[in-house]
């Protein structure tokens, strides 16, 4: 940055903020002034753009030709674990499956963990579809010890080598946010076809919550403990094994629950591919008739799953008492000699519809309900898409129409909004706070053009300018380089839809998520019921949800904007929570000595300290939002979502990768800048 | 009559056919699943007609999209309803590296065209003519669309023939793609449900042509002039200004089945199933909750005259 104040003899000084602000006001304002001379600032010509998609096909196709071999070798490996799995799990009788988990609960957390196993393993049973389950069970059984050791060992790697660290990062957001359907098709020919695809791209999504769980718990050990631990005289290893990973225990259970949720949220995807008669495929196929009611039974064995599984590994991370292993051994034998003494008579789970009923009931209770409450909920939509969502989108001058706010928008009206957000700036500047005047301003100018109708120059600068307050200039360099790769491959005017859309449904997320966490924090029983719904969110195929979402409010984006806040509003409220809780005693005991009260702690001791852990659910909510963005197609979105879904359909490789990585640059410019904003939060506060 | 005509064309294919080889009879021949009814009725039928003839039979789910990487290593050895308006580029890529065959068709009369759930008749009177649409175009109106009316088209994957129809008739209808399957009958459903007006593309043999008595629109016929001849049909200056083409729906094969199974080969070679057959199969099994394999193992013991032909011809 060469631009330095040049003389000394200026009286205000201008901080980082109000200048990066003002170049970027400087120029929207020049962009929006030379608009009708030169249409090539508001939209890229095609003319010159790069047939990037292509050449990258090209490339992808001759380098997958090269590798195919070994990762067939690995597939033929994989299948063994596989194929074990499944001939377990598929011909154990129920009733030693069920007693086996009713057993293990008990072991791990008494009577509460016995019942929540013997139910949620009756409830799989009643459904009819314990056959397909066990098959999902088989995939999740194998997949998730590899996304464990392969994200644990990514955690250990980068708290171990301090240089790659920024590297790991960026790969575990790229696998985060490269969607999985934009990797299928060359998941599909470098594996061939069958379960281990679905393993596999479950594991790529699975690992990185784990490592990024695993790299912040070691990070928060306490440098007391980790000294201690040196002077005892361990290696390295003893160190890193004995001392430091139990210690941060507690946080990498965090992740192992979170990697767990998100392989079986990847069930779905498995699904799509086939070759698997899994729960995923159950609930595809329900889909495709829009039964509701059904696809919610499929749907909720595979949350029956998750909670289990979730809920009984959770024990593991804190300090357990020992419970009677007699029962245990009284459990087993029970279910042993039930088996052997009802064996003719063990009813074929396969045959088992005491649940169809209840899938009825839901049915018929949602069409009672969109008939019932057709017109406030329509109301609601177009109010939603009138004012909120299309100005947002195609801005003010664009939206205002006789026939949705009633008047028709003017020049005239551009000029006195502009008018007013100058005053703003103004009065504020003369407050002494230029940059939040600027700042004003900027928004006021996008929302009277439109997200997808910002001209490309304007973009790249007030990027520019974000990088370099958030991170210095090497963030910015990072962020126009990457932005403009976007610009010349031709995918510009889809990723800006993409942005407007996932930047809606990320702010909503943020203010609604944020208070659900702190309501969660604060008080109990709110968390109780909040718990369940989370869990049931994260890991029930979205699938399932798009069908009552679209009954209602229809195919098109306010229906889309609702399913990507459904899926990356947990984060936020998860972290939120997790952190506002785990504020140290030391720090807790102080506040309380010093007479603080309830409201002073939660703003001055627990909210700083809970805030890198907020951001961090944050910038999972930002990628949470962009993974969506390809299930969100299926109900007619355009952007990039949709391109991945076309190449998915056209096996075009090079149009799927390129789709997914400009999906992945987006995510991570706003992912670095998150990041940024965070360390100076810290730095500020001391932390 | 119709009978008759099965049976006649039965003789007709076991006349052309001989007796083949049985092939590796031990191994199971794998056959696709996809994601649609009408599919599982073809591919158990087609299932059962290979075991009759003495072969093992192994289903395998397989997304239509994705199943022809498949097909082509051989994982999978046939695939028995491709529909033409909606196979992926990579069908012909397989088609033309040789790993995948077509095998002919399946015998199956599709149609596809601009459909609308029978109350929307009462919203704009005047329909199934299709030049009622430029009246009632306020009627299908949505915040996305105004001043346009809403035309829900195929998921973006499968083309975009219903935009291509409202461009060359010129109908004042703007395109929404549905992003898949379920959100069109989603779409259908809550129509039905609320009475609300609707325009989609659709498409039969479909299970909920009855179950939400869906009618077509009628356009001027979709002959081969009006796709490449701007001047032919009522918009003398666009193509596209006529109904879809019909779809042709076949069968594939992986490369290698021929030799290693030859009969089997022949069979599904022959292997023909008519929309007459497959519809009330559908219904007995969407909307009466009736499995797959109970229904097709009725239709099979019912209509023995329309496959053993088929099977005998390949194998005596």
């Amino acid at each position: 940055m060469t631009a330095v104040t040049d003389t000394p003899s200026q009286q205000v000084h201008l901080t980082v903020g109000a200048k990066a602000a003002l170049i970027t006001v400087i120029v929207g304002a020049l962009c929006l002034a030379l608009e009708g001379a030169a249409p090539w600032l508001v939209k890229w010509p095609t003319a010159w753009e790069l047939p990037a998609t292509e050449w990258v096909g090209t490339f992808l196709d001759w380098f997958l030709n090269g590798i195919k071999p070994a990762m067939r070798l690995f597939s033929d490996l994989m299948t063994y674990p596989m194929d074990a799995a499944n001939y377990v799990l598929g011909n154990t009788p129920w009733p030693i499956l069920i007693g086996l988990v009713t057993a293990l609960g008990w072991y791990l957390g008494g009577l509460p963990m016995a019942a929540l196993g013997f139910v949620g393993l009756s409830f799989v049973l009643a459904s009819g579809y314990w056959v397909e389950s066990m098959n999902t069970l088989a995939l999740v059984a194998v997949s998730v010890p590899v996304a464990l050791t392969v994200g644990g060992a990514i955690g250990i790697l980068a708290n171990e080598v301090p240089k790659v660290k920024s590297f790991v990062q960026a790969v575990l957001d790229v696998m985060q946010t490269v969607p999985t359907f934009a990797y299928l098709t060359p998941l599909l020919l470098l594996f061939g076809f069958g379960p281990v695809v679905g393993l596999i791209a479950s594991a790529i999504y699975a690992a990185p919550p784990m490592a990024r769980n695993v790299m912040l718990g070691l990070e928060r050990v306490e440098p007391e403990i980790k000294e201690a631990a040196i002077m005892s005289g361990g290696t390295r290893f003893q160190q890193l094994f004995q001392v430091e990973i139990p210690a941060a225990a507690t946080q990498i259970m965090v992740g192992v629950n979170q990697c767990l949720m998100a392989a079986l949220s990847m069930v779905i995807i498995a699904a799509v591919i086939g070759g698997f008669n899994d729960i995923g495929w159950e609930v595809l196929l329900t889909m495709r008739k829009a039964q509701f009611g059904e696809a919610l039974m499929a749907g909720l064995v595979i949350v029956v799953f998750a909670v289990v599984i979730d809920r009984m590994s959770g024990t593991l991370a804190t300090e357990r008492k020992r419970y009677d292993q007699r029962v245990v051994w009284a459990v087993l034998g029970f279910t042993v000699l039930f088996t052997a003494a009802f064996w003719a008579w063990l009813p074929n789970p396969s045959e088992l519809t005491i649940l169809d009923p209840m899938a009825d009931v839901i049915d018929s209770g949602l069409t009672a309900f969109t008939q019932a409450n057709g017109p406030w909920l329509d109301a609601l939509k177009n109010n939603s898409l009138f004012y909120v969502l299309l100005p947002l989108r195609i801005g003010l001058d664009q939206a205002v129409l006789p026939f949705t706010w009633g008047f028709q928008w003017t020049p005239g009206m551009s000029y006195g909004l502009f008018a007013v957000g100058a005053g703003i700036a103004a009065l504020m500047a003369w407050r002494g706070r230029l940059t939040g005047g600027l700042v004003v301003l900027i928004l006021i100018g996008m929302l009277e053009t439109g997200i997808s109708n910002l001209p490309w120059p304007f973009v790249l600068t007030a990027t520019a300018a974000l990088g370099w307050v958030a991170g210095g200039w090497r963030l910015a360099v990072l962020s126009v380089g990457l932005l403009c790769t976007i610009l010349v491959s031709g995918l510009w005017e889809r990723a800006l839809l993409s942005l407007y859309l996932s930047g809606a449904a990320v702010f909503s997320c943020a203010v609604v998520g944020g208070l659900i966490g702190l309501a969660s924090a604060v008080w109990g029983p709110v968390w109780k019921v909040v718990r369940p719904i989370c869990d049931m969110l994260q890991t029930i195929p979205l699938f399932v949800f798009l069908i009552p979402v679209l009954m209602v409010f229809q195919i098109g984006e306010f229906s889309a904007f609702l399913a990507i806040c459904a899926y990356a509003i947990v984060p936020m409220i998860r972290y939120t929570r997790h952190g506002l809780i785990n504020t140290p005693e030391e720090m807790m005991e102080a506040a309380i000595s010093s007479g603080a009260t309830e409201w002073q702690i939660m703003r001055d001791v627990r909210g700083p300290y809970a805030a890198p852990t907020i951001l961090l659910g944050l910038n999972q909510t930002i990628l949470y939002a962009f993974a969506m963005l390809v299930i969100a197609a299926l109900i007619g979105t355009t952007g990039l979502g949709q391109s991945i879904y076309l190449a998915l359909g056209q096996a075009d490789v090079g149009l799927g990768i390129s789709a997914g990585a400009a999906m992945a640059i987006l995510a991570l410019i706003a992912d670095r800048m998150v990041q940024g904003f965070a360390e100076e939060r810290r730095k500020a506060l001391g932390l | 009559m119709k009978k008759l005509s099965v049976s006649l064309l039965a003789m007709m294919v076991a006349g052309s056919a001989y007796a083949a080889d049985m092939g590796a009879v031990d191994e199971p021949i794998k056959l696709a699943i996809n994601e649609w009814t009408g599919q599982h009725i073809t591919t158990h039928v087609a299932g059962e007609m290979l075991k009759a003839a003495g072969y093992n039979v192994e289903y395998v789910t397989a997304g239509m999209m994705n199943q022809f990487q498949a097909v082509a290593d051989g994982d999978i050895d046939a695939t028995l309803e491709i529909w033409s308006s909606n196979v992926s580029d990579e069908y012909a890529k397989k088609v033309a590296e040789g790993t995948v065959v077509e095998i002919g068709d399946l015998g199956l009369n599709a149609k596809e065209g601009i459909a609308y759930p029978a109350h929307v008749a009462d919203l704009c009177p005047g329909l199934p003519a299709w030049e009622a649409l430029k009246e009632c175009a306020q009627v299908f109106a949505t915040a996305e669309t105004l001043p346009g009316g809403r035309l829900v088209d195929y998921p973006a994957d499968w083309g975009t023939p219903g935009a291509d129809r409202m461009t060359g008739l010129e109908l004042p209808f703007k395109a929404v793609p549905a992003g898949s399957e379920g959100a069109l009958i989603a779409e259908l459903r809550a129509s039905t449900e609320r009475k609300s007006p609707l325009l989609i593309t659709f498409w039969q043999p479909h299970w909920a042509m009855s179950a939400y008595d869906v009618q077509f629109v009628e356009l001027p016929a979709g002959e081969d002039a009006c796709f490449n001849d701007p001047a032919w049909g009522p918009n003398p200056n666009a193509v596209n200004d006529c109904d879809f083409s019909p779809s042709r729906i076949f069968k594939a094969s992986w490369s290698g089945m021929e030799d290693k199974w030859p009969a089997a080969h022949e069979i599904l070679t022959n292997y023909q199933l008519a929309v007459e057959d497959q519809q009330p199969m559908m219904g007995a099994i969407d909307v009466d909750g009736g499995s797959v394999e109970e229904v097709v193992a009725a239709w099979m013991s019912e209509n023995e005259g329309k496959w053993r032909p088929v099977v005998d011809a390949a194998t005596q």
